[in-house]
Formats: C-alpha cells, structure tokens, sequence
C-alpha cells in the first residue's frame, strides 16, 4: 500500500510539473523578447508568484526525479537491507539538492 | 506462509540494463518504456545541469551575463530542442501511462470470441494518436523556436 501510495504520488507530482515547467518554459525561454537578459530574470525574481512557482516545481521535481531513480535501481532486485539503505539514500540526496536549489530563488527574492 | 515470505525475495532481473535496449520481440508499448526511461534519465540530468547555471545568478550581473553568453552557441541550441523533444515525449508517454494505469482506457468488455482482442491491442490507437502528437509538436518547436528563432 506504501508503494501505492508512492507511486500516485508520482502522477500527481508528473501532472504538476507538466503544468507549471510549462509555463516556465512559455514565459522563462520560449517567449519573445530576451527572457533570459539581467533585467528579466532580476524582475521575474523580485515576483512572490514566480517564487511560489519556482518552489513548487524543485518539490514536484525533486520527487518526481528521486522517485523515478529510485524505480530504476529497484530493478535491479536489491536485497531488503539494501533497498533500506536506498531509501535513506535518495531522501537524503533529495533534500539536499532541495536545500541548494531553493536557496537560490529565495535568496534571490530578498535581495 | 510461505508465499507471503517468498514475496519478500525479488525475481532476478536477467537482462540487467541490457533490458532497456533490446528485451525480445516486444511490441511497441515495451519499446516506448525505453524512450520513457531514456528521456526521463535526460532530463533528471539536464535539470541538474540548469540548477548548477541557475546558481551564478547569485554571482550578481556580470557573473550572470558571462554564464549566458557561455552558452549562446549552435550546439547548446540543440542540446536545449532534444531538452524539449525529450519533455514533450516523457510528458505525453507519462500522461498515457497515467490514464491506462487508471484503467480509462481500456473500454468495455468484449465477450473472448476468436480472434481475440487483448488490451494492449484495443489500447493501441491511443499510442499512434500520442506518437503523431509527439512528432507534430516536435516539429512545430524545431521550426517556431529553433529554425525562426535561430
């Protein structure tokens, strides 16, 4: 049922992301104009929305990614300690690029 | 009892990451699970490549502009198309998956009269559909964002 659970977890995660990188890849480098310039990603950052965007789709993605190298090694029919010890491994590595990522925007946001 | 515990014990995986590749005379949907992994393995890996970039932000301007001119070349231009091939592809395959996992599309019941008709089979058109939205949408970003934009 944990797996269950996991796996929902991961179309809904899939859902999210389709949406909002969607609308970060519209507006961020598809979009006319120059997205990229200083003065575009300065003003995109000083924006509590995009934050809130950028936010959602490090957790979304970060999960999504995680979760999906967790299925790929778990192909490779791991012992039970071994799965546990993979388990630990992809939270840890998750939160930690969470913890580097984020701290990008949000830093940027209250300079 | 002793099925509960033999549970616990995975099935060897003889293929290995041979598997992904090539698994046998399969049929397309087992192959699209290749592109799915290939493409999902890409982008996990390309967005690790964006978060590292996105860190100069924090550098200030001039960090920031030598970063971007860095990367205005032809060949960071296709890496960025097979980048949103490669999402239009995993995003319509996953999304797929989704509604068969869910059971929607798999129709109503036949009575088993010969020739039979498997899922996998009355679920087919949806993937050709999903393919052709794939190449058009592929096409339409290579000539909007890459030809016209270039």
């Amino acid at each position: 049922m944990r797996e269950t659970h996991f796996k929902s977890l991961q179309y809904l995660t899939g859902i999210g992301i389709f949406f909002l990188v969607g609308l970060h890849l519209l507006i961020s480098h598809l979009s006319s104009g120059e997205p990229e310039a200083w003065s575009s990603v300065a003003k995109r950052a000083a924006s509590a929305g995009w934050l809130t965007i950028y936010i959602l789709i490090l957790i979304f993605g970060i999960y999504h990614v995680m979760h999906g190298v967790r299925g790929i090694v778990l192909e490779f029919s791991l012992p039970p300690t071994a799965v546990k010890a993979l388990n630990w491994a992809i939270i840890f590595i998750g939160v930690a690029i969470f913890g580097y990522a984020v701290y990008i925007p949000i830093n940027a946001y209250m300079v | 009892m002793k099925a509960t515990s033999d549970a616990k014990i995975p099935l060897p995986n003889r293929l290995g990451i041979k598997g992904w590749a090539w698994a046998g005379r399969y049929k397309i949907e087992r192959y699209l699970y290749t592109l799915h992994r290939i493409t999902g393995v890409g982008l996990a890996a390309y967005i690790f490549i964006h978060l590292i970039a996105n860190g100069f932000r924090l550098g200030g301007e001039d960090t920031w502009e030598g970063i971007m001119s860095a990367f205005s070349n032809p060949g960071i231009k296709v890496g960025e198309y097979l980048v949103m091939a490669a999402f239009i592809i995993h995003a319509l395959n996953g999304g797929r998956l989704i509604l068969q996992h869910m059971g929607l599309t798999l129709g109503k019941p036949n009575p088993p009269i010969y020739p039979y008709v498997d899922s996998m089979r009355r679920r087919r058109p949806l993937t050709w559909i999903m393919l052709a939205v794939i190449a058009a949408l592929a096409i339409y970003v290579l000539v909007e964002f890459v030809i016209s934009g270039a």
